[in-house]
């Protein structure tokens, strides 16, 4: 880039001074959370409550990690919980993005009606499907096992399926006319045409999917009975229940079950959002 | 994409098929609200109970209303779960939970049972559909050390509401810019009052449908808004009653005295600072009647396959099993001495003062309490519950709320003849409510 | 049957598949529900539209949905003007974006056991960090969540924490919006406002709608801030301070959990169906004409 005037550029400093400003300020706001879990973390338990707060424990209280590993079986929660994830995020991808395909590109009569009906199944508050939903699983013996909590996927989401199509309908579709023309089948155009162009799409679906999955309370809680079973978000809803009377909340050892358990979504995210910058116009671009 | 699914199907077929194996003839499912701590505590016990009776208990801590309602809809209702007063009555009277009246006269347990545990049990139709696995009482917690640098002598086992009144106002403390309180007297969570109603001898009747402001339970609002309006109590919108705050507050010293539930293992384990813990003060010169007993107990459902081992579970689970012990609804367990042995931090700081008074003079249980374990819970407070919000907030008199009580029970009564016109009520259910409706005022 | 119609049912038929499956039974039985007098676990005895006559008269009805009403009035927009700037600010090739873009997002990942302990801390009127800063500026706080007035902005001001899911939604869209375009339109002299607005905005414009009617859809469904903030299960309350949160999923919560009534609750949940039903189906007509797709199919 050669520096054509110097107006321009100043510009561009103030500007990009500017966006800094912004976010150093919002960013410190929106971390807030994760900062005040990570000094709670490591206070005492009396100091997690103290007044005035203290946003630098003195001394750190290290071993409310140690004790919340040790508390719960984590290995063990954590392969559950990885074993619903990784399905639920791979099927959940596919068939939106298959079932999305077909409401974008597609002319087939009852098309609206049936996408309006999508996205209308979105629009009931699940609290009163949700007996009748529960009924349906445990005529089908699935009660106590993953298959309620996967299967679904295998359907697509609506919330899913409806992004997919935004995306894929601002998507030119002049490559993928000159891949019909040359006799390529759908299939072959939705994998290796459209869903490379929909990349920004595809990585929020699967951050997504990965996050309402791994952090989902009340589908396990509902589901899932026995102990071995558990995933990590149930754990740490074990380690907050109140027996009456002899009840003590280590509110300090669970910040910390609750910062271990959120890891993986921030190492995802991160990896996940260089994905955003490489659409189509990166392949356009360079 | 069909080897795909082919893969997942499969999958998650193999994980389904590993679940089923354990034979079902003797297995109870216990429905359980237990943490870690307890989890591992149930475990070995529940190896030793299978050793013994043959009886496998399956845990399940997995728990939540909405849960348990799904299970029992599906068919699938554990066998063993836990019930507050309110729900336990609709399930029963759905015919949904298990009578424990015709086993329980002849079981050692029931004799074993304090009076006010047996009392409490018995439900409107008679039956009695759950038994209480805990029992507390309340008290004021307060901080010594602020007592004794403001020259007051400590609360006593005779203090009287007057002396607390007195104490609250000597050590709120206003200052700083803008005549802020640095430190208000005391805190009293609004669920208290209830407590305080009894002291004050207010008729309180089991199982009533109505709400009621008798002149000994206005008395009680009356000085509950006096402590606020002196500015010796936080507004309690001010403060979010919330079980951590309790400790939070009295921690935090911006407050001196505090009204719990006795015992309360979190404030115990938790204070740092001088604390102790004093009975209810009396009203004048009455018998004191201090609260005692739980919300709630465990349940059996009437779907269960195997009543007998049900049973002797639910026995087992209150009479024996950790971490329920020691397990103050039993009367032969020195329950002082283990708890305190338990929590060595309760020793010296009046928790057994305040239980041995609750022994001596016990007031009633929540199922006094219309506000929150009556059948009619849910419509008198959708409806009662603004006025008080009101009340808090200076939009309506005490007065106006007294007047209100007649027009939040005629909606009350609505909504109870339309439950009437159920046809799913058991008819033992259905001919006491009709009583009650009867009997009550229209 | 043309090729082309039936390669769109094939492509479409998982979601049809598992619509009849799973979705279709569970939907038309509360739709039942909602004509008959059915308690939470008993048989359902049918009356008809009673249920709905009740409702027309019932005043925590239109309680509930003027609170709902209010919230999404207040949160649905808030939350897009938020979520917007957010994206255009971490789409900004600054240093560190990856960063921020991950800073931003944290709020949205966290545990809500922690984020609403946090949030009952920073709003408590004593002891929380909101009021204590407000009084450092020497101003008295209101009581929040406690307050009739201030409790649901509180809740729309917890809601716009999670801005960060709806901005990673714009953040992707911004990525299709050709570079060639906006600095051909620099060239030409248009300033970076007005590159926005002829630009930017309409080439974004289908996510738009994704956020819009998403949030839509979220916010008249609001449920369980309400719930863990003012206490659903708390005794003594009674959705907020002189009722002030009760939104409609709340109060049917609390019919069909609380009082045993899924009759009652499922001719609720019908009602806030056909409104945000309506809402959308006017967001759609109203886009029609204004959301830009590079290749509609008619």
């Amino acid at each position: 880039m050669k520096a054509r005037e110097l107006s321009p550029l100043a510009g561009t400093l103030v500007r990009s001074g500017l966006t800094y400003a912004g976010l150093v300020t919002l960013g410190a706001l929106f971390a807030l959370p994760v900062a005040w879990m990570l000094s709670s973390s490591l206070s005492s338990l009396p100091a997690v409550f103290a007044q005035p707060y203290r946003w630098l424990p003195s001394p750190l209280h290290w071993e409310n990690y140690t004790r919340a590993v040790t508390l719960l079986p984590v290995p063990r929660f954590l392969l559950n919980t990885v074993v619903i994830t990784a399905p639920v995020m791979v099927a959940t991808l596919f068939s939106s993005a298959l079932v999305a395909y077909g409401f974008a590109r597609f002319r087939f009569p009852g098309r609206d009606a049936l996408f309006a009906l999508c996205l209308a199944t979105m629009m009931l508050p699940g609290q009163v499907t949700m007996i009748p939903l529960y009924m349906v699983f445990a005529k089908l013996g699935w009660v106590d096992t993953y298959l309620p909590l996967i299967v679904p996927a295998l359907f697509g989401s609506p919330f899913y399926i409806f992004l997919l199509r935004q995306f894929f309908l601002s998507i030119p579709r002049d490559s993928e006319e000159a891949a019909l023309l040359d006799g390529a089948s759908r299939l072959r155009i939705w994998w290796s045409i459209l869903l490379p162009q929909a990349r920004p799409a595809v990585a929020t679906v699967l951050v997504f999917t990965f996050i309402g999955t791994w952090n989902d309370f009340f589908g396990p809680l509902l589901y899932l009975n026995s102990p071995e079973q558990a995933t990590l978000t149930l754990g740490l809803n074990l380690m907050k229940t109140q027996v009456l009377g002899s009840g003590v909340v280590e509110w300090n050892v669970l910040m910390a079950a609750s910062l271990l358990v959120l890891v993986p979504n921030v190492v995802l995210f991160f990896v996940a959002q260089k994905h955003f910058l490489k659409g189509l116009t990166m392949g356009a671009g360079k | 994409m069909r080897p795909l699914t082919g893969i997942l199907l499969s999958l998650a077929l193999l994980l389904a098929g590993c679940r089923r194996s354990s034979g079902p003839d003797r297995t109870i499912v216990y429905n359980c609200a237990a943490s870690t701590a307890d989890m591992a505590a149930l475990r070995p016990a529940q190896e030793q109970f299978f050793a013994r009776t043959g009886i496998r208990v399956k845990l399940n801590p997995f728990s939540g209303e909405e849960k348990l309602y799904a299970m029992i809809a599906a068919g699938q209702a554990p066998d063993v779960f836990y019930t507050n007063s309110a729900v336990r009555d609709r399930l029963a009277a759905e015919g949904r939970l298990l009578d424990l009246r015709p086993w329980l006269e002849t079981d050692p347990l029931w004799r074993r049972l304090r009076p006010e545990v047996r009392a409490a049990a018995a439900s409107a139709d008679g039956g009695v559909y759950s038994l209480s696995n805990w029992s507390q009482t309340c008290g004021v917690y307060y901080n010594r050390a602020l007592f004794a640098a403001a020259g007051i002598p400590a609360p006593t086992a005779d203090w009287t509401w007057a002396d607390l009144r007195a104490a609250a106002k000597a050590l709120t403390k206003v200052g700083g810019p803008g005549g802020r309180t640095e430190r208000y007297g005391i805190f009293i969570p609004a669920h208290f009052i209830e407590a305080l109603e009894q002291m004050n001898h207010a008729p309180l009747e089991k199982d009533a449908l109505f709400l009621t402001i008798p002149p000994e339970a206005r008395e009680v609002y009356a000085e509950y808004l006096g402590l606020i309006r002196a500015g010796a109590m936080p507004d309690v919108r001010r403060v979010q009653a919330l079980g951590m705050q309790a400790a939070q507050m009295l921690e935090s010293g911006r407050v001196a005295m505090l009204v719990e539930a006795v015992p309360h293992a979190g404030l115990a384990e938790t204070l740092t600072i001088d604390w102790a813990v004093a009975p209810l003060p009396r009203f004048g010169g009455k018998e004191p009647r201090y609260f005692r007993s739980a919300s709630g107990g465990l349940s059996i459902s009437a779907a269960t396959k195997n009543p007998a081992d049900a049973r002797r579970t639910l026995t087992w689970l209150i009479g024996e099993a950790a971490p329920y012990q020691p397990n103050p609804v039993l009367a032969d367990v020195p329950f002082v001495a283990a708890w305190e042995e338990k929590y060595p931090r309760l020793r010296g700081r009046g928790f057994r003062e305040v239980w041995e008074l609750s022994e001596r003079h016990p007031g009633g249980d929540p199922r006094y309490f219309v506000r929150f374990a009556s059948w009619a819970m849910g419509p008198v407070m959708s409806r009662f519950q603004p006025w008080l919000d009101r009340l808090w907030s200076g939009d309506a008199t005490l007065d106006q709320v007294v007047a209100a009580v007649p027009g939040v029970n005629a909606g009350v009564r609505q909504d109870l003849e339309r439950q009437l016109r159920s046809q799913s009520l058991r008819p033992a259910w259905k001919a006491a409510l009709e009583h009650e409706l009867s009997a009550a005022p229209k | 049957m043309k090729a082309e119609h039936r390669q769109g049912w094939l492509f479409v038929s998982p979601w049809v598949i598992g619509f009849l499956l799973l979705t279709a039974g569970p939907m038309l039985y509360s739709l039942y529900l909602s004509f008959t007098a059915a308690s939470l676990l008993s048989p359902p005895e049918w009356v008809g539209l009673e249920n709905y006559r009740r409702l027309a008269s019932d005043p925590l009805f239109y309680r509930s949905l003027g609170n709902t009403a209010v919230y999404a009035l207040m949160g649905v927009p808030a939350g897009l003007l938020l979520s917007l700037g957010l994206a255009l600010l971490l789409n900004a090739p600054v240093r560190g974006q990856g960063f921020f873009r991950t800073l931003f997002f944290l709020p949205s990942v966290t545990n809500t056991v922690a984020l609403s302990l946090l949030w009952l801390w920073l709003l408590n009127p004593e002891f929380g960090l909101l009021n204590a800063g407000l009084r450092g500026c020497g101003l008295a706080g209101p009581l929040w969540l406690q307050s009739e007035a201030w409790a649901k902005p509180a809740l729309v001001l917890m809601s716009l924490w999670t801005a960060g899911g709806q901005a990673v939604i714009f953040l992707a869209a911004l990525q299709g919006v050709p570079r060639e375009l906006t600095e051909a339109a620099a060239i030409d002299g248009a300033g970076p406002v007005r590159r926005f607005f002829t630009i930017t905005l309409p080439m974004i414009s289908p996510a738009l709608l994704f956020n819009l009617i998403m949030g839509l859809v979220g916010a008249l469904q609001v449920f369980t801030s309400a719930f863990v903030m003012t206490g659903g299960v708390q005794p003594g309350s009674e959705g907020g301070p002189n009722q002030a949160t009760l939104f409609i999923v709340l109060y049917l919560y609390k019919k069909a959990f609380q009082e045993f009534e899924m009759g009652y609750a499922s001719a609720l949940a019908w009602v806030l169906f056909a409104l945000i039903t309506a809402c959308t189906a006017l967001a759609f007509r109203l886009a029609r004409e204004r959301v830009h797709y590079e290749s509609a199919t008619p």
